[in-house]
């Protein structure tokens, strides 16, 4: 298939050479006929010395068409023809004066001058103008380049550049790595689909990093020309397969120019490779230092916990028999209470780094807002009975789209938060209510609030201080830092926010935004149900 | 006649604590550290019971232990007994607390857990022996409310409170397991049918209504407790009532 692309591109070329080679000998062929009119008529009324001026016009005007060669030789013979026609004696080739033999030399010398001038002038506009169309070639293989996103993509923009340089069809293949070997399918992208003899050839070029084939001086009796797609020091991102037909090769500017084109896309891919790889090492070293961090601060928030059982577990060993009742009956309830602030830290840390992580899952489904809210100030009474905890939610509220177990989490973090930072009678409110298109869960507290410096500080894992206006930092107030980074971090993933917003006479209320969404319809056994209960 | 438990755990300080809890209590408990020492316990304490008898009452099963999970004695146990038994584990998946819970165990403790909280779901487990066969409850009663399944009267502070039919079968099917979390699945297969198993918006709507006639507030539920992510639950009603 390609063989015949290859031959009938070839077979265009050469009849567009011949028939511009046709037209070349037609103008010179005119202009060398008027100029032989004029000649003949002004040797009859002016004279010789016209006349041969005329000649070595001619000669010029038809140097501008006709191959230094060719221009030689027909000036040549024009020459012969002036001597046998009009110098005495005619119809010989002898001359009888001095000065007409000069005469003839200096014609020839002249014209001969003159075509080899305008021979070489041509010669350098060729190469100027072949400069300029490479340059040209660069710029637009350059902006073709430019315009794809995905560096194996630009294959593409390859292939025409080459196809217009070389004027033939190639094959190419291209990586994504210079250290993608053959046998892999990913980051390797092929193009013009090439035949497994060329794909052979193409990975050895790619091993070899340079050219080899025809013309090349390696392997030159391949029926093929290799070019690697150089991205550094005998690095290749891929190479490209030239067939060569059986009567000609490529040039050496063109094959120069197609190794120029080959190689800005290699150091191009070379690029892209060196800045993933940039990338990934800041990304690697961002990610184990936001690792380091972390433990830090919860290695931090475990010992606390820690500390309090170990105190409670060892006297109730080494002294138990000594206390009252009551006192180790207090010191197992601090066990307990302990264990779970604990078992409590543990599932927030590991839902923090699990949402951290990219590509997390989560298991959303319809969910009732007020089953949510009830459930989380539900399992707050039970580890705390003596506190006031009310819930309230908006009559008719849509269901809401999340993942039940994140969103409990987080109600109860917020829930238990409240509870820490602010003391009994003053109760603690879990609201639910529909406002300008989100379902907003509400948890308020009459606690001392948060200092304005610490408003948006306090969901940041890391930070770290006494953030509430009053110094009120007993034992059971801490571990803040994980807890309401987890909130945020949940109300993220739902599409939504946690907020802070400081209550009118005291006390904070911490607001989860979560966006409304249109629940499924239900078909009930007493009518039609909307998706908004009651 | 004592009841017996098969406990098994691979830490052997947390098998010695629940084992000595659990005796306390007045049952008989056999331990096993791994998945063949249970399976060899159940055959060994099988061969000295009547054939068709499960040999033990209840089975307290860890997941994570040394020689393979736990899933695995839950599948070959639930082949030939319904005793009751139970889940604990330190692994926090919901997925997978559903799957178990759908594929037959009674209930599912996740570590850290109290012994008060083991004890009454042992408790509520063996209440319901027998379940899959004939239903244990069939009535049920807990502060001003009581329910009849046969007669199917809901009598709420002494006024009977009407029921849709998809109402009532949700609430029988809850009250049937009371105590016990009751998968989504299981309940949308068992009310509507194996077509509706991921409909979940519907039981949310139908929660919502029986809570708003059954509950003083519906929004602070104490009759009908959602487990987030897995099921729902009526509270266990109190023993003898």
């Amino acid at each position: 298939m390609s063989g015949t692309v290859t031959a009938m591109t070839d077979e265009k070329t050469s009849r567009t050479m011949l028939r511009q080679t046709r037209w070349r000998w037609a103008w010179a062929s005119v202009v060398w006929a008027v100029a032989w009119l004029l000649m003949l008529d002004f040797e009859t009324r002016i004279g010789l010395a016209q006349v041969a001026i005329t000649l070595v016009l001619a000669s010029a005007l038809a140097a501008i068409w006709l191959p230094l060669v060719s221009s030689l030789v027909t000036t040549a013979i024009a020459v012969l023809a002036f001597d046998w026609f009009l110098v005495q004696p005619k119809h010989t080739f002898s001359v009888d004066m001095t000065e007409d033999v000069l005469l003839l030399v200096e014609i020839l010398a002249l014209s001969w001058v003159v075509s080899a001038l305008l021979a070489r002038g041509r010669v350098l506009a060729g190469r100027a103008s072949r400069s300029a169309r490479h340059a040209d070639q660069m710029r637009e293989l350059g902006d073709a380049l430019r315009e794809e996103e995905d560096p194996l993509k630009r294959g593409e923009a390859l292939r025409d550049a080459l196809t217009d340089v070389l004027g033939q069809e190639v094959k190419l293949l291209l990586l994504s790595s210079s250290k993608t070997t053959e046998g892999k399918d990913s980051g390797i992208a092929r193009f013009g689909d090439p035949s497994s003899e060329e794909l052979a050839g193409i990975w050895h070029c790619i091993r070899r990093g340079k050219a080899f084939g025809a013309g090349t001086g390696c392997e030159n009796a391949l029926p093929a020309l290799f070019l690697p797609l150089r991205g550094g020091d005998e690095e290749a991102f891929g190479a490209v397969s030239i067939q060569v037909g059986q009567s000609k090769l490529p040039d050496d500017g063109s094959v120069l120019q197609a190794q120029a084109l080959c190689d800005q896309v290699g150091q191009l891919l070379h690029r892209a490779e060196t800045q993933r790889e940039a990338d990934a090492a800041q990304a690697h070293a961002h990610g184990q230092a936001v690792r380091n961090a972390l433990l830090a601060a919860i290695s931090h928030d475990y010992r606390t916990p820690l500390a309090a059982i170990m105190g409670a577990a060892s006297s109730l060993r080494d002294v138990g028999k000594k206390l009252a009742p009551e006192q180790r009956e207090r010191l197992a309830d601090t066990i307990v209470s302990e264990t779970r602030q604990l078992s409590r830290l543990t599932d927030n840390t590991l839902q923090l780094v699990r949402l951290d992580a990219p590509g997390v899952k989560l298991h959303v489904d319809w969910e009732s807002a007020d089953e949510l809210a009830g459930t989380a100030i539900g399992r707050a009474r039970k580890h705390d009975p003596d506190r006031r905890l009310k819930v309230w939610s908006e009559p008719g509220l849509p269901l809401v789209r999340c993942d039940a177990v994140l969103f409990s989490q987080m109600l109860e973090n917020l829930v238990d938060n409240a509870l820490k930072y602010s003391n009994a009678p003053a109760p603690v409110e879990l609201t639910v209510r529909k406002q300008r298109g989100y379902i907003v869960f509400a948890v308020r507290d009459r606690g001392p609030g948060v200092e304005p410096a610490w408003r948006e500080k306090i969901f940041d894992v890391f930070q770290r201080g006494d953030w509430r206006s009053s110094s009120t930092n007993s034992a059971a107030q801490r571990g803040a830092g994980v807890g309401l980074a987890v909130c945020r971090a949940i109300a993220r993933a739902h599409g939504g926010e946690l907020r802070l917003r400081q209550r009118a006479h005291g006390g904070s209320s911490f607001e989860c935004w979560l966006p409304e969404e249109e629940a499924p319809a239900v078909e009930g056994d007493n009518g039609a149900m909307s998706g908004a209960r009651r | 006649m004592t009841l017996r438990v098969l406990l098994v755990e691979d830490d052997r300080e947390l098998s010695r604590t629940l084992r000595d809890a659990i005796t306390a209590e007045g049952y008989e408990v056999f331990t096993a550290a791994s998945l063949s020492e249970g399976f060899a316990l159940l055959r060994g304490l099988g061969a000295g019971v009547a054939q068709g008898c499960a040999p033990v009452d209840m089975v307290l099963l860890d997941l994570g232990l040394p020689d393979g999970d736990g899933e695995q004695l839950l599948a070959e146990f639930r082949k030939k007994h319904a005793v009751p038994l139970i889940i604990t584990s330190a692994r926090e998946s919901d997925g997978q607390k559903v799957r178990l819970l759908d594929a037959g165990a009674d209930d599912y403790l996740v570590k850290p857990f109290s012994i008060r909280e083991l004890l009454a779901r042992m408790r509520v487990g063996l209440r319901h022996r027998g379940t899959s066969i004939t239903p244990a409850v069939t009535q049920y009663s807990l502060g001003a409310l009581s329910i009849d399944l046969g007669t199917r009267d809901v009598v709420l502070g002494g006024n009977e409170v009407h029921l849709t039919p998809t109402e009532f079968n949700l609430l029988a099917r809850l009250v049937r397991s009371a105590g016990q979390v009751v998968t989504h699945r299981q309940l949308l297969m068992d009310v509507w049918g194996a077509e509706f198993t991921e409909h979940t918006h519907y039981l949310r709507l139908y929660m919502a209504q029986l809570r708003g006639k059954l509950e003083e507030n519906p929004a602070d539920p104490q009759l009908l407790m959602t487990e987030p992510g897995v099921g729902y639950r009526i509270v266990e009603q109190h023993v003898g009532g």
